[in-house]
């Protein structure tokens, strides 16, 4: 908790600072903010990134950006953006993030805790020279399409998955908190009908002139606007396809990065 | 006699309120330590790792070319000393964590110089074994300025704990005393660091 404040307030410092912008959640698994990737192969990479997470239960993530918008490193950079994304599970802290920013010519692989052991610094090195070539030519599906493979590769075997994506699970079950919320609502409502129960009868007894009638309607907890309950934090579907919802993972700053 | 009971009743009402009060404070210093030892070992574990890559490279590096062998004896040499200073509840001063700084510095230093040498030695760049090695101490220093960083926070906020009322009339009785924090790195592209002074001239600017 505190540290998520820490890091809302670090945001607003850097943030008034001017200088940088971090990039919001992507809503997919493959997202290419720049348009050198066609349709086609953005959704079947997509799919790939998708399956495997069903299978794995781990999250690769790919984020094509036309540049930076920061004055930090890239390190920093993307190990504060993964952090605010929150890519792969909680408790595996089992994703990865392929970050590329083609005007600059740099790009990233910034690992979870939990896939350091299988995406080591020296795979996720080897993996962004290997990339280096198809980018140089201008083949940027190529590369993509390339580091997509063998980041699958390095990870496969290390985590076992459920079938389902983080984000399918969503749609269909309430996770923890929203049990939690929907118990504490009903126990609530409970409690005003035992309130207003034990008031009227109160009422009953007790005359006094002096208080104005109320009417059933002006009563207090009736002027508060019920929620509708429906949370915005499921899946927003962008775009179509398979959608991604992170799981509050974490880096250690673990992975390695490239220009071309 | 009615009254007294009521005074009485109160006073005790007080008392259990503001017990639990200082238990639920208490509790919280406990755990906000426990953070700032936890995220210690973290910082140990990230410097260990780098220091575990020291034998493998300074192998490679002897292996592939007729290096000149100061740099390597100063590496070593390095490695030997931060060994020796370790805090397993995470330093509980300025001077603890100077001391620890200097000597990582020292090793920091050392490998620094030791890239700069192999810039002469096309083979060895070329070589995959040490492509490899300076992928990995690439990747440790970059962890190493990660949890540096959290390390400040998870400080920042247990000593804001410890100097806020309730906690600053108690917690230096109980033990809990102020924690250092890490010094921004000369020259490194760090982020703009939140850092609050307290005042005492021990944490930095």
């Amino acid at each position: 908790m505190i540290q998520r404040m820490l890091v809302v307030l670090a945001f607003v410092v850097t943030a008034a600072h001017g200088a940088e912008t971090m990039p919001a959640k992507p809503p997919r698994f493959f997202n290419d903010y720049t348009g050198r990737v066609d349709r086609g192969m953005t959704d079947t990479l997509n799919e790939r990134l998708a399956q495997y997470e069903r299978e794995s239960s781990n999250q690769l993530l790919v984020a094509m950006y036309p540049r930076m918008q920061t004055n930090s490193s890239i390190e920093d950079y993307c190990t504060r953006t993964f952090e605010s994304w929150g890519v792969g599970r909680a408790d595996r802290d089992n994703g990865a993030v392929l970050f590329i920013f083609i005007e600059d010519r740099k790009m990233r692989i910034q690992t979870g805790y939990g896939l350091e052991a299988t995406l080591t610094d020296a795979e996720s090195s080897r993996i962004i020279e290997g990339m280096k070539p198809f980018f140089r030519a201008g083949d940027y599906a190529g590369g993509a399409s390339f580091a997509v493979t063998a980041m699958i590769e390095a990870t496969k075997g290390e985590y076992r998955g459920t079938g389902k994506t983080l984000a399918e699970g969503r749609r269909h079950s309430l996770n923890g908190t929203q049990a939690w919320l929907m118990l504490g609502l009903l126990l609530f409502i409970i409690a005003m009908i035992v309130l207003s129960a034990l008031q009227a009868r109160k009422r009953g007894y007790v005359y006094d002139a002096k208080r104005r009638y109320q009417l059933p309607g002006d009563r207090w907890w009736n002027t508060i606007s019920w929620s509708s309950g429906s949370s915005s934090g499921w899946s927003s579907g962008g775009g179509g396809g398979s959608s991604w919802s992170g799981g509050g993972g974490s880096t250690g700053g673990g992975g390695a990065s490239g220009s071309w | 006699m009615k009254t007294l009971l009521i005074v009485l009743g109160v006073i005790a009402a007080f008392i259990v309120v503001l017990a639990l009060a200082a238990v639920g404070s208490y509790n919280a210093l406990v755990s906000s330590n426990q953070g700032v030892e936890a995220q210690w070992a973290q910082v140990e574990n990230v410097y260990q790792r780098r220091a575990d890559l020291i034998p493998n490279l300074v192998k490679t590096v002897e292996g592939a070319a007729n290096f000149e062998k100061s740099t390597l004896i100063d590496i070593t040499e390095a490695r030997a000393s931060v060994g020796k200073v370790q805090f397993t509840n995470g330093p509980q001063n300025a001077e603890q964590l100077a001391q620890f700084e200097k000597a990582q510095g020292s090793l920091g230093g050392a490998l620094g110089r030791l890239m700069v040498i192999v810039e002469k030695y096309p083979d060895l760049k070329a070589n995959a074994g040490f492509q490899s090695l300076q992928a990995q101490l690439e990747g440790s220093e970059n962890r190493i300025s990660v949890e540096r960083g959290r390390f400040n926070e998870v400080v920042q906020a247990y000593n804001t704990k410890i100097k806020s009322v309730p906690a600053v009339f108690y917690a230096a009785l109980l033990g809990f005393i102020e924690r250092p924090y890490f010094k921004a790195k000369e020259g490194a592209a760090e982020p703009p660091k939140v850092e609050f002074k307290f005042g005492d001239g021990k944490t930095q600017p």
